[in-house]
Parts: C-alpha cells; sequence; structure tokens
C-alpha cells in the first residue's frame, strides 16, 4: 500500500476541541481501511498569510501532519470529506517517495562525469 | 696554436661526461622506485551547499533563505550556487510549502529575515 502524508491546518481552537477533531479525522481514516503511521504536530502557528475559509478569514492556525498508509481508492473521498469540515483550514494530501540516496549527490556526479569524459 | 688547445680540451671534457653518462646506466637499486600513493594534493570534490541535505517543504527556514526579503521571489541558480538537481528541488518545495499554507508567496518571513546570506546576493540599499 502506498504511503501519504496529510498535512491538515485546523482552526485556532482550544485543546479540547482540537483533539476532538483530529480524533474524527482520524477515525475517518482507520474507517476507510487506513493505518496510521504517526500523527505530529508542528505547532500552532501564524498563517503566512490570511485565508478565507467557511465564511471566516483566519490569521492563526495549528498544523498538523498524519502519516499513513492506504489504498489509492479512498483518497478523493478523504479529500471530500475534509473539505467539508468546518475546522479543517486546508488539507493537504502528499504522497511520500521513497528517499532517493544521497550518493548521487554533486560529488560523486562530477567524478562520474569525469570518468566518462576520460573514456 | 690556440685554437689546437681549445679543440683538445673540448674533446677531453666531453669524453669525460659520455663516460659519466655510460656509467649510470648500471641497474637502479630496488630501494630507489617512486612509492605508490595517491595524488596528495587532490582538490576535494566540488559540493554546492546543499550536498546530503533533505530539502522539507516543512522546512520553512531552510528554503527562505533562498527567497529574495523584499519581493518573495526565489533566487535563480546563477544567485544560490546550487547545483541542478537541489535546485530543482528547493524551487519545488517553495512552491509546495506556498499552495500548502506554509510559507507566504510575497515576503519572508520576520523571523528568518536576520538568518545568515547563503546567497550573497547585493540589494540595493
Amino acid at each position: 500500500m502506498p504511503r501519504y502524508e496529510l498535512c491538515v491546518i485546523l482552526k485556532a481552537m482550544q485543546r479540547p476541541e482540537t483533539a476532538a477533531v483530529l480524533r474524527r479525522t482520524v477515525e475517518t481514516l482507520l474507517e476507510r481501511g487506513a493505518v496510521v503511521r504517526s500523527l505530529e504536530s508542528l505547532g500552532e502557528r501564524r498563517l503566512p498569510y490570511k485565508i478565507s475559509k467557511h465564511d471566516s478569514r483566519h490569521t492563526h492556525g495549528g498544523y498538523f501532519s498524519v502519516d499513513f498508509h492506504a489504498s489509492p481508492k479512498i483518497v478523493s473521498e478523504l479529500l471530500d470529506h475534509l473539505e467539508r469540515d468546518i475546522d479543517v483550514l486546508r488539507p493537504t494530501l502528499l504522497k511520500k517517495d521513497p528517499e532517493l540516496s544521497q550518493t548521487h549527490c554533486c560529488g560523486a556526479q562530477a567524478e562520474e562525469a569525469k570518468s566518462a569524459a576520460s573514456r | 696554436m690556440l685554437v689546437m688547445k681549445y679543440c683538445t680540451n673540448i674533446s677531453s671534457v666531453s669524453a669525460q661526461c659520455i663516460r659519466s653518462l655510460t656509467s649510470q646506466q648500471e641497474p637502479l637499486k630496488k630501494g630507489d622506485m617512486p612509492i605508490k600513493m595517491e595524488n596528495p594534493y587532490k582538490t576535494p570534490p566540488k559540493t554546492c551547499i546543499l550536498c546530503n541535505i533533505t530539502v522539507d517543504f516543512k522546512n520553512v527556514q531552510l528554503l527562505s533563505q533562498f527567497i529574495s526579503p523584499h519581493t518573495g521571489r526565489i533566487y535563480g541558480r546563477h544567485i544560490t550556487g546550487l547545483c541542478g538537481r537541489k535546485q530543482k528541488e528547493v524551487s519545488k518545495a517553495i512552491k509546495k510549502a506556498r499552495s500548502m499554507g506554509f510559507m507566504s508567496v510575497t515576503l519572508k518571513d520576520p523571523q528568518f529575515i536576520k538568518d545568515p546570506d547563503i546567497c550573497g546576493i547585493k540589494h540595493f540599499e
């Protein structure tokens, strides 16, 4: 199953309410057969620009990141569900690519070019 | 008379030289061969500043170092000095961060303005 990362920006709320929103988000994920790997909080910050969503303009928000494995079929349903949620300002779902090997970075590239030229 | 003497002197000197050259053709001693070693004056491979550093859209501070503090525009390759790959990664990450609500589009986050200057660009004061 491919690995996804869901980065949500929630409305600036009190702790119990934020917890409730996160709870129901993760429950929706689990309902659709996703395996949640981790849930991280990236802090409550000032938004880089004012976001108008669900009839109000927001300046602050809580950033959270959910790492999970899921089937690709639930992606569109999930995004739809999150868009409808009043407390979610900006949901973004990304696919997590397997990390590229760091050995192919600059130095190795230059050496390869040299050896290719010398041949 | 003088010419004759000069000639003989030269001939004797040249004979000596030839003799010394031939004497040096003895087999070289085994301990005299050059030792095989890696070039000690080798220059370290050229790397860009982001070599072996993963670029993430969540790392707004790192990405903000490659944008203008006045307009928020991404600097070109000739300014940042990054290799092709890393420049592309940084550019993609900045655009992703902007659309996801992590980074501002038209300005640089005020808390990151005092960061050290990587790009070395001189702004018109």
